[in-house]
């Protein structure tokens, strides 16, 4: 057994209406990569923060190396040799300057001599590069970099000072598969080599399973369970514990209701080239599931058919009658609702209540002669809430308060207010926990037994096939395939969305499943 | 869910009433080292008097900048609407009640212009009206022939003016209890607007997050044209009362009520908590360097050091508000 390198014991910390850590326990050991798992709005970025020291006002003991340290500012963190590689990583990056200088950024803003020795900050940038095993022009700005290679700019800088925790908040959510297993094959590395405890989070528990040799598990702000991960280890188990009881298997098995198409579009092509061509419908009742990899052109399609997006050719039809919105103004007027991918970008105003969102689709609903009813804004508030499943105190909860799950059931139950005919949603459940993805998905089942149509697009095929009745596949922004869902696989989906064409599967699996 | 306050119960009381509990200090101060000649009905009248023409842009300013807008020009146009209103009445003799609708209505066509390099050409409210300032500057002098517009001059192109002198009507428009009757009227209608209408709450809406206001389907160039053409409405009002008090049109009679105006608009911000421009925290705001001024000259502070006594104490109402608001939001903020 290795011996602790880091003990935070009864670390409870509490933010207005919300108690977000709950006496937790955590342990971390020399040489290891421990996992942190946990629904979403369960605490693991908070617990993260305490240990980066951004979080002072938490209460109880932390303990590195048996003595007790107190957490209470980043650079006492950082002194302590904790580093937080944090899930936004354009805020930690200064992005005019070049990746060697922000590789150097904690020792650019020490006090010490007046002048920069350039060829020394350039040297030491390339040293770090090459231990790293990363490949890009440490002189170009850090804005031009990509996702991936900004976090390992991150993690060069946590290396460069004595960094003997690594704190991983989501690193994988923004990376491709080959993207990934560089950032794993790192990890591996940097405990092996340097006895580096990395502390890791991530909502996708197959790579949990891969890479983690523990898992500390919270659940609602409490600590859940603490497990040792072995080849036998199953997610299952994983989400039982963060669940608290067994994941219910909501799988889909109604019959669509025949009849004509709710929205049908036809040649549909964007200005800029995002979309090119897509002809299709929903008809009412019925989830069409978007399918495809991330920059297949889904968000952009979706903010096609809002009036977002100006479009170049093509015609949409709602209820047969053949539209233009022309902004999303129009799009809202016509009876379509759009929840957008990023919501805390696109979707939520800050310092604004729960009620507020709720009623701000349609305002016109809730006033008279242009005043505002304020109890009838509250009691439609009170409606929805009730309706979603929405966790708040009350309706005049700030939103920013919330957890994920619960700002995005808001953001679904501003269009529910205003009774579209018509959802388009973005990857709904980015950012949402297990408990609350369940409930949403009972949400927009009951919309489409409501008679209305649904334009659900994701890039994850496991969930669009719980999801949907019939799902499109996009390949570079345009249809590649239409799929039922209920004779389909997610090996098909995948194998659409990569580009593949012809019949699935292909003609040299078939072939080898041919031959003996 | 259990509620749980970290904050202590009176830290959000304090900074969300700083501008407030200062307004009323700086009054009870003043009371006790002047006593009757500070505290006295007339010399209310006296304070209500002297802002409100600053409350009246200041309300202008915050109509803008609740869907997140600015505007750095809108006094530089108020001057030209006084010009606008002095000519209308005086060179061609036109009745007050159609001089001022019509100063109205041609400062809206006026900030058309405004509203055209904002929403048409999409440059930042900053910059647009950053040179909007110095076109209406040169816009007024153009119209006036390079002068101010007062009683008994000639007009631009040498003829005679139509009206000789300024009427007893369009006189107490800018006197006692009228210019504090329009201050209130103008106050009380953006209250409401903002507040209790479903246009008022889009406004705020867009001040919140544009993206998300225009993606919730809020038409949002219209909210913000609606916005610019109500911030008109009250440049050209102001305007009409700076014209009557001056007896004149006078150049560059309307600019130095800028930073007033915006300042009052700031420390009104967290007024109630609101954490927005609002009405009523603007007049809070208007008051306060109202009474600064008025007490201060009373208490002999002379009229060279006054800026800087109500400047440190705006800076100090400000650090009040804003100071301690940010240090919660290091605990708040997941």
């Amino acid at each position: 057994m290795e011996s602790c390198l880091l003990e935070a014991r009864d670390i409870s910390v509490a933010f207005p209406g919300v108690r977000a850590l709950d006496h937790v326990d955590f342990r971390l050991s020399a040489g290891e990569i421990h996992a942190l798992a946990g629904a979403n709005g369960a605490g693991k970025s908070t617990l993260m923060k305490v240990l980066a020291g951004t979080n002072p006002g938490y209460r109880g003991e932390v303990r590195l190396d048996g003595r007790t340290v107190e957490l209470r500012t980043p650079a006492a963190a950082q002194l302590a040799g904790i580093h937080l590689v944090c899930q936004e990583v354009d805020q930690a990056l200064a992005p005019a300057l070049s990746a060697a200088e922000n590789m150097l950024l904690d020792d650019l803003g020490k006090p010490g001599g007046l002048w920069v020795n350039w060829r020394s900050v350039y040297r030491q940038a390339e040293e770090l590069k090459q231990r790293l095993h990363m490949d890009f022009d440490v002189r170009a700005p850090v804005s031009r970099l990509t996702l991936a290679q900004k976090q390992m700019v991150l993690i060069a800088r946590a290396l460069r000072s004595r960094c003997r925790i690594l704190l991983l908040d989501e690193p994988t959510a923004p990376l491709s598969a080959a993207e990934t297993e560089t950032l794993f094959a790192l990890c591996r590395d940097l405990v092996r080599e340097r006895r580096l405890a990395i502390v890791f989070i991530s909502h996708r528990l197959p790579e949990i399973l891969e890479i983690c040799g523990s898992c500390t598990v919270l659940r609602n702000g409490k600590l859940a369970a603490n497990i040792a991960i072995t080849p036998r280890t199953t997610a299952d188990e994983l989400v039982t514990h963060m669940l608290g009881t067994a994941a219910a298997d909501v799988h889909r098995r109604r019959s669509v209701p025949a009849g004509g198409a709710l929205l049908s579009a036809r040649g549909l092509s964007s200005r800029d080239g995002s979309v090119r061509d897509v002809s299709l419908t929903v008809g009412p009742g019925e989830i069409v599931g978007l399918a495809g990899l991330v920059g297949a052109g889904k968000s952009e399609l979706c903010k096609a058919l809002f009036g977002i997006l100006p479009r170049a050719a093509g015609e949409i039809l709602l209820e047969g009658r053949p539209v233009n919105p022309r902004s999303p103004a129009e799009g809202a007027a016509l009876g379509m609702g759009l929840v957008p991918e990023e919501r805390r970008k696109e979707g939520l105003f800050p310092g604004e209540s729960v009620a507020f969102h709720l009623g701000i689709a349609s305002l016109k609903k809730w006033s008279r002669l242009s005043l505002l009813s304020r109890r009838k804004l509250d009691a439609n508030a009170r409606t929805q809430i009730r309706r979603l499943g929405i966790r708040a105190p009350s309706p005049e909860q700030r939103m920013e308060l919330l957890s994920g799950g619960n700002q995005q059931k808001a953001v679904l139950g501003k269009w529910l207010s205003a009774g579209c005919r018509l959802y388009l949603l973005d990857e709904p459940m980015k950012g949402v926990d297990v408990g609350a993805k369940a409930e949403l998905l009972e949400v927009i089942a009951a919309l489409a037994e409501a008679g209305c149509g649904v334009l659900y697009a994701s890039a994850e095929p496991g969930e669009l096939l719980r999801a949907a009745d019939r799902i499109y596949v996009l390949y570079g922004g345009t249809v590649a395939a239409e799929l039922a869902a209920a004779h389909t696989s997610e090996e098909e989906i995948m194998y659409y969305a990569v580009g593949g064409t012809g019949p699935f599967p292909p003609a040299r699996e078939r072939e080898r499943e041919a031959q003996p | 869910m259990k509620q749980i306050r970290i904050r202590p119960k009176n830290a959000g009381f304090w900074t969300d009433w700083a501008a407030v509990i200062a307004l009323a200090a700086a009054a009870a101060v003043f009371a006790l080292l002047r006593g009757g000649s500070f505290f006295s009905a007339a010399n209310a009248v006296n304070i209500l008097r002297s802002m409100s023409i600053t409350t009246i842009f200041a309300v202008g300013a915050t109509l803008t900048m609740a869907p997140d807008g600015f505007d750095m020009s809108a006094c530089s146009l108020a001057t030209v609407s006084s010009f606008l209103f002095a000519s209308l009445f005086l060179w061609f003799g036109l009745p007050l009640w159609l001089s001022a609708v019509l100063t109205v209505a041609l400062t809206m066509g006026l900030y058309l212009l405004t509203m055209f390099l904002i929403l048409v050409c999409r440059i930042p409210d900053m910059l647009a009206t950053c040179a909007l300032m110095f076109v209406y500057q040169g816009l007024g002098l153009w119209w006036t022939g390079g002068g101010a517009v007062s009683a008994g001059m000639p007009t631009p192109w040498g003829t005679a003016p139509v009206r000789g002198s300024w009427t007893e009507a369009s006189l107490a428009i800018g006197a006692a209890p009228w210019c504090i009757l329009i201050m209130l009227a103008c106050v009380a209608f953006a209250f409401v607007f903002l507040r209790y209408t479903r246009h008022g709450r889009c406004l705020y809406a867009m001040g919140s997050n544009q993206t998300a206001a225009a993606y919730s389907g809020i038409a949002v160039k219209k909210y913000r044209f609606l916005a610019g053409m109500l911030t008109a409405v009250m440049i050209a009002v102001g305007a009409i009362v700076v014209c009557s008090r001056n007896s004149a049109a006078q150049i560059s009679g309307c600019d130095s009520y800028l930073m007033p105006s915006l300042a009052a608009v700031f420390v009104g911000r967290s007024v109630g908590g609101a954490e927005k421009p609002n009405a009523l925290g603007t007049l809070v705001g208007a008051a306060l360097v109202a009474v600064l001024e008025n007490g201060l000259t009373q208490m002999g502070v002379v009229y060279y050091v006054l800026p800087a006594v109500k400047g440190g104490v705006l800076a100090l109402a400000l650090v009040a508000a804003y100071g301690p608001r940010r240090w919660a939001g290091h605990m708040t903020k997941r």
